[in-house]
């Protein structure tokens, strides 16, 4: 949330741009590659995401049980294995793939939903009002008991937790996007596309979309790592998909067979995962944010 | 004179041998623990949800409330009921049913507990229909009454040779002067707002701090034990998280006992854990799986036999259960059941290439990927550990036999809620006592049966039940029960898994306790509590 926060204001600080060109991407990319950490972030990104697509390459997936049981790392299974004899590293790695799915699926929903309704607020500014309401009203609910509620209700599920995930996290988006793009339409070049077309969806699309993409870069980043931690926190409650490998789900396997007390490594290694893609995804955001804002690149 | 003076000096002999072994020192007399000042503390995982013993229960409410209002009979390790309250039980005719009761148990409020108590709480559950097991052995019953203070008889709708023992270990006697001041029985609180709790056990609950502990005190009399008293003062259940935070607790000394049982895995490590000693609980239930027969493709006997045939019974045993569970030969009789268990019925053995022999025989054909195009949905309760992860060994051996399983783990209420209504394909879960056969396959099998989540309807098994029910010849009893345990096997009406023997943890600084079967009653049972005590070490 901090980072969230202190993301916004630094976007909503910047000037305005009405669209991405060659060279201004150019510009940030050559600024991005100054900022060390978040050169690191990005490299831990792609390693994770490697790891999820090249999962069947890196590790056999983890077989319904195996022997030894509750086996600290060894050279043979390198996380060590579970309650039920299973290789943790196998686990982990293809627990990247739902964890990274989820991340991608739940912030890509909130975006499109987030910015669509900030922008349809921005413009039409008789619906404003009622966009500040009802974003208002959504980020004042208690997230997690919602989301363990509906997900109990409904049932475990991967769709379920994208769903649900997704469900409260576009207000945030919402909220970050409406900044930017009320600076936008006041600004004289939307005035101007007004008078070549009365075609209200041609504008938002061709002009105010693309003059707040930088606030949407940086909230599908920290959007992706809070949908993570959710998912994680909710198959931690046992609400995760018992179909699939994540990493709550080897946190909550943990918890279940009491190993969590004498087996150091089933909690280890999942959480690493969790705390890496969390960090990278906000280190990213921040690094991105400084390399794009011209005020705070590094000289 | 010589055989007479001999016979004075082997008497002289004899005197000063006695004598001097008189003023020997002589081995000291078994130690007997006494009554103390000492707080028993046990560690549970759960708040008390209800604390009237008439109605469903949570684990921590069964073990509280248990601990204050007595049973007729409790339970051996084989299954059979031994006294506690009642002394006799019996039938006076078929139809009729008697207890005799003990003439020395008081509640806390000085009152005797009498026959009056015992047969106005049997007709205030038949009246007021609390949910629970006990008003589920009382389908049979039409009225009971004291005859005298210490004899309860009680007639029979029809029938039933079961009913006086399980009435009698189900249900819970409570004081009929605090009890029927509610309107029903069903809807009564019990949670002592009305001047606290009156109790016939061994402890009255006295300090209730929701989310952290309950502390309960001892009686002064309690003659279901030696000495009559409880040895402890104070027995305090505290609430943890897990049994993480559990085992953790017991290990720093924080807690003297863990109430829930250990997870499998956690067994032979706490085993060599010092200072701590680990019991064995003998199971007298069983994990299974029903396959729902609403749904069309699970009425088909060739697929419920895939289903079964598709299952690695072994590994679960040996990898889940960590060798501690035996098979009961997929039959409902288990072989704690000595008098009934029948070992020419066997488990179904785990062949994936039988499962698919028998899909196909059921007209089934598999795709491209040796997948037959039908999916079944497995519900089980994420509060069930060990059933949730079996349930993952499951879903993966029917996947090699062309077979999907899709998970459903739910949160307990819920997977309850499903159950009820037929919500599933397969129901996966468990039971802790199954103690009468003849009453747990009434319940299981005959239709409307409580727990019938096969929706079963099997005119012969039937027949079998209700001779069962009605006969008090155990011979033949046990005949019928075989038979019908065939029937349910041969049919897959369930499928039953494993036995699963229990083991609890407890500060090897304690002694005394007396396991009793399943995890309702283990340690945590009231003679093990009253009776338990510091080594003095």
């Amino acid at each position: 949330m901090r980072n969230t926060a202190a993301v916004a204001v630094e976007v909503t600080g910047s000037e305005p741009v009405a669209f991405e060109n060659g060279r201004a991407s150019l510009q940030t990319w050559r600024a991005f590659r100054r900022e060390p950490l978040g050169m690191l972030a990005l490299g831990i990104l792609l390693l994770l995401v490697i790891a999820a697509v090249a999962a069947p390459l890196i590790a056999p997936y983890p077989p319904s049980y195996g022997d030894p049981v509750l086996a600290s790392p060894n050279p043979q299974h390198w996380f060590g294995t579970d309650s039920l004899g299973r290789d943790v590293f196998g686990e982990v790695v293809w627990g990247s793939q739902q964890s990274i799915l989820v991340a991608v699926a739940a912030s890509a929903i909130a975006i499109v939903v987030g910015t669509v309704i900030a922008v349809i607020g921005a413009y039409f500014r008789r619906l404003d009002s009622f966009v500040s309401v009802l974003v208002d009203v959504t980020l004042s609910l208690p997230v997690l008991p919602l989301m363990i509620l509906i997900a109990a209700l409904v049932g475990p599920s991967t769709t379920t937790i994208i769903l649900v995930v997704a469900a409260f996290s576009w207000p945030e988006v919402t909220r970050l996007v409406r900044s930017q793009a009320l600076i936008v339409v006041q600004l004289p070049y939307v005035d101007a596309a007004r008078l070549m077309t009365t075609s209200p969806l041609w504008i938002i699309a061709r002009h105010i979309v693309p003059a707040v993409t930088p606030v949407i870069v940086v909230s599908v980043v920290v959007t992706a790592s809070r949908a993570v931690l959710s998912a994680a926190g909710l198959a931690f409650l046992g609400l995760g998909d018992p179909n699939a490998w994540s990493w709550g789900r080897i946190l909550y396997e943990a918890q279940q067979s009491g190993a969590m007390s004498s087996a150091w490594w089933l909690t280890l290694f999942p959480s690493i995962a969790i705390l890496m893609l969390v960090l990278a995804a906000t280190l990213l955001s921040v690094a991105y944010n400084d390399a794009r804002n011209p005020r705070s690149r590094r000289r | 004179m010589y055989p007479r003076k001999i016979a004075l000096a082997a008497a002289a002999l004899v005197a000063s041998a006695l004598t001097l072994s008189a003023c020997a020192p002589s081995a000291p007399p078994a130690a007997t623990a006494v009554a103390g000042s000492q707080t028993l503390t046990v560690a549970t995982t759960t708040d008390v949800v209800n604390y009237n013993p008439l109605i469903g229960n949570s684990r921590s409410d069964y073990w509280i409330t248990n601990l204050m209002y007595p049973h007729l009979l409790s339970i051996a390790n084989d299954g059979s009921k031994v006294p506690q309250v009642a002394t006799k039980w019996g039938y006076v005719n078929e139809k009729t049913g008697f207890y005799e009761i003990r003439h020395d148990l008081k509640w806390s409020d000085g009152q005797p507990l009498t026959a009056e108590d015992v047969a106005w709480t049997m007709n205030a559950v038949k009246k007021d229909k609390p949910s629970g097991t006990f008003y589920g052995q009382l389908a049979n019953l039409d009225t009971a009454t004291a005859v005298s203070p210490t004899r309860v008889e009680f007639t029979l709708t029809k029938p039933d040779s079961s009913v006086v023992e399980e009435i009698g270990f189900w249900g819970n006697i409570v004081p009929k002067h605090v009890f029927e001041k509610a309107a029903s029985v069903a809807k009564f609180a019990n949670d002592g707002t009305d001047g606290g709790w009156v109790s016939a056990g061994p402890y009255k609950l006295t300090k209730v701090q929701v989310g952290q502990s309950y502390t309960l005190d001892r009686v002064d009399t309690y003659p279901l034990i030696s000495g009559g008293t409880p040895l402890s003062a104070h027995v305090v259940f505290r609430v943890f998280p897990d049994i993480n935070t559990e085992i953790l607790a017991l290990q720093s000394g924080e807690v003297d006992l863990i109430a829930n049982a250990l997870p499998p895995a956690q067994v032979a490590k706490l085993k060599a854990t010092s200072g701590v000693t680990v019991e064995e609980s003998v199971g007298l239930g069983y994990a299974h799986m029903t396959y729902n027969m609403d749904n069309p493709d699970l009425a088909k006997l060739e697929v419920r036999q895939a289903l079964a045939h598709a299952v690695d019974y072994e590994a679960i045993r040996k990898v889940v259960l960590q060798g501690q569970a035996v098979s009961t030969g997929s039959s409902p009789l288990m072989p704690v059941l000595k008098d009934y268990y029948d070992s020419s019925i066997t488990e179904y053995d785990f062949s994936t290439d039988k499962s698919r022999r028998l899909m196909e025989k059921a007209g089934y054909t598999a795709g491209s990927g040796g997948v037959f195009p039908v999916k079944f949905r497995l519900i089980y309760s994420l509060q069930d550990s060990v059933t949730s992860q079996w349930a993952t060994l499951v879903k993966d051996s029917a996947a090699q036999a062309g077979i999907v399983i899709e998970l459903q783990g739910t949160e307990r209420n819920t997977y309850l809620a499903k159950t009820n209504k037929g919500d599933f394909d397969i129901y996966a879960g468990n039971f802790a006592i199954m103690d009468d056969p003849v009453t747990n396959m009434t319940l299981s099998y005959l239709p409307g049966g409580a727990i019938n989540y096969t929706h079963v309807n099997d005119s012969k098994l039937n027949d079998l039940i209700a001779q069962g029910a009605a006969t008090t010849d155990k011979g033949k009893k046990v005949t019928l029960m075989r038979e019908a345990a065939k029937i349910v096997r041969d049919n897959v009406y369930d499928n039953i898994m494993y036995t699963q023997n229990l083991y609890f943890a407890h500060s090897s600084k304690w002694t005394g306790f007396v396991s009793k079967p399943s995890e309702l009653l283990s340690l945590v049972n009231p003679v093990s509590l009253a009776g338990a005590h510091p080594t003095g070490k």
